[in-house]
């Protein structure tokens, strides 16, 4: 148990239990699976028509920002380049499902169905359509581990979206709302301020919902304040979610490399500055 | 071995059916219910339930192992679970013939103990290493609780095949 706790060098073993153990977990989640989709292949049509329209007008809408942010992407880099600042990186995505929830009164994970053998990386963030879940905190050949908001001492670099402020989102503990510490009394923040990833830390692209400000507590005398958030994306609730292949050093790199990667953000690969990351050594 | 409940003499157990059943527990287990506090684990009242009954079958080693398949399982650190089901199939060894001699509502009770040892192990061990107590874990003290009522279900299923009679006559079939 020590040796694991402060070396992980029995990783390989895991690996390897795994490979039995994981053909078992499958067997085990069908009748999850079969009872989910019976329920689902049971909807009415009337349902099935009224979410078809919100989705119609949904992606209406969104085509119409997406033509918007192609221009928006293109002027952003010109202006960057003109202001000699750095890049911002691409990443590519890559569809993830989320298997189960391992019960473990620790820490709050979740199991995914991709692993280093489909490019995941350790320190990937994984998120849904609303914001981040979680980070890749362990790695299998083809599963990984998902370290989630709400897990203990869990922390995210985030921006308040509004006026740019910097802070650190921590998870607290299962149930519990996350914290934003280490933040004076005096900072501007307002409950329903949306936090965003600040991207600072090389592991989260930037820009990316995490958590909304829900209460706010602040404290004259100690010079503090105990800010508490909720996250965004409903961490405990999808099965769907996305990795983000991410990684600032890419732009560094040769660029016959970037084809192997195949980004689905065209960037190119010349940039002037290489951001630094060092590998984050959480189990 | 005799059935101290209704004084029979049992008839001898069948291996084969040791390892399905505690393969079954272990399917059990891995059952995606979700990360609740009051899940119980099938594996150990189980594994403890053929300790006490045929621990010549079923050892420290075969705890030893199931634990590290939980381990994995749990994404615990590796060892963990191991460590607290060898310990425990251990006292369960060493309280053998003490509980086989009660009834089972007692045989429960006398086993409550070692289910909440198992039960609040990573509490415990996560308290040795890091120094923080995490009082949410305390629900696993429920998981124990649910175990110890079990212990009579897991009795009547797991004796089951060792209850038949011997011979059964079936032109009179009282």
């Amino acid at each position: 148990m020590l040796i694991d706790y402060r070396f992980k060098t029995l990783d390989p073993i895991r690996n390897n239990v795994n490979w039995i153990l994981r053909p078992l977990e499958y067997i085990m989640l069908t009748p999850r699976n079969v009872y989910q989709a019976s329920t689902e292949y049971f909807t009415t049509r009337g349902t099935l028509e009224q979410e078809n329209q919100i989705f119609k007008a949904r992606q209406a809408e969104l085509a119409l920002l997406a033509n918007q942010s192609e221009f928006l992407l293109i002027e952003n880099q010109n202006l960057r380049q003109l202001m000699d600042l750095q890049k911002q990186v691409g990443f590519k995505t890559l569809p993830v499902e989320i298997l189960f929830n391992p019960p473990n009164p620790i820490s709050q994970r979740v199991v995914i169905n991709r692993g280093s053998d489909d490019g995941l990386k350790l320190g990937n963030p994984i998120a849904n359509d609303a914001g981040i879940l979680g980070q890749v905190v362990r790695l299998y050949d083809r599963s990984a581990e998902v370290s989630l908001l709400e897990d203990r001492d869990f922390a995210v670099p985030v921006q308040v979206a509004r006026n740019g402020l910097r802070a650190a989102v921590f998870g607290a503990g299962r149930g519990n709302p996350l914290e934003l510490r280490y933040l004076p009394v005096a900072s501007d923040l307002e409950v329903g301020d949306i936090l965003i990833t600040s991207g600072i830390d090389g592991v989260y692209p930037p820009g990316f919902a995490v958590a909304v400000i829900s209460r706010i507590e602040r404290n004259v005398d100690k010079n503090s304040s105990n800010v508490f958030c909720v996250p965004i994306a409903a961490v405990n609730r999808y099965r769907q979610a996305l990795a983000f292949l991410y990684d600032p050093q890419w732009d560094a790199k040769a660029p016959t490399l970037n084809g192997k990667f195949g980004g689905n953000i065209a960037i190119p690969n010349s940039a002037p500055g290489r951001r630094q990351t060092r590998s984050r050594g959480m189990q | 071995m005799i059935d101290l409940e209704s004084g029979y003499i049992l008839r001898p157990v069948n291996p084969v059916f040791i390892y399905f059943s505690l393969f079954c527990a272990l399917l059990l287990n891995l059952l995606p219910i979700g990360n609740y506090g009051w899940v119980p684990d099938w594996l150990i009242v189980c594994i403890i339930f053929w300790n006490i009954h045929q621990h010549r079958y079923i050892g420290v080693t075969w705890a030893f192992i199931f634990g590290l398949l939980m381990d994995v399982h749990n994404s615990d650190l590796l060892g963990l679970h191991a460590f607290s089901y060898a310990l425990v199939a251990y006292i369960a060894i060493a309280w053998q013939k003490r509980i086989v001699a009660l009834s089972v509502a007692s045989q429960a009770l006398h086993l409550l103990p070692i289910f909440l040892l198992v039960a609040l192990f990573p509490l415990l061990m996560h308290w040795i290493l890091s120094g923080e107590i995490i009082w949410w874990a305390l629900t696993g003290a429920g998981q124990a609780f649910i175990e110890a009522l079990l212990w009579p279900l897991a009795t009547r299923i797991l004796l089951a095949p060792q209850r038949r009679p011997i011979d059964v006559d079936h032109t009179r079939p009282l």
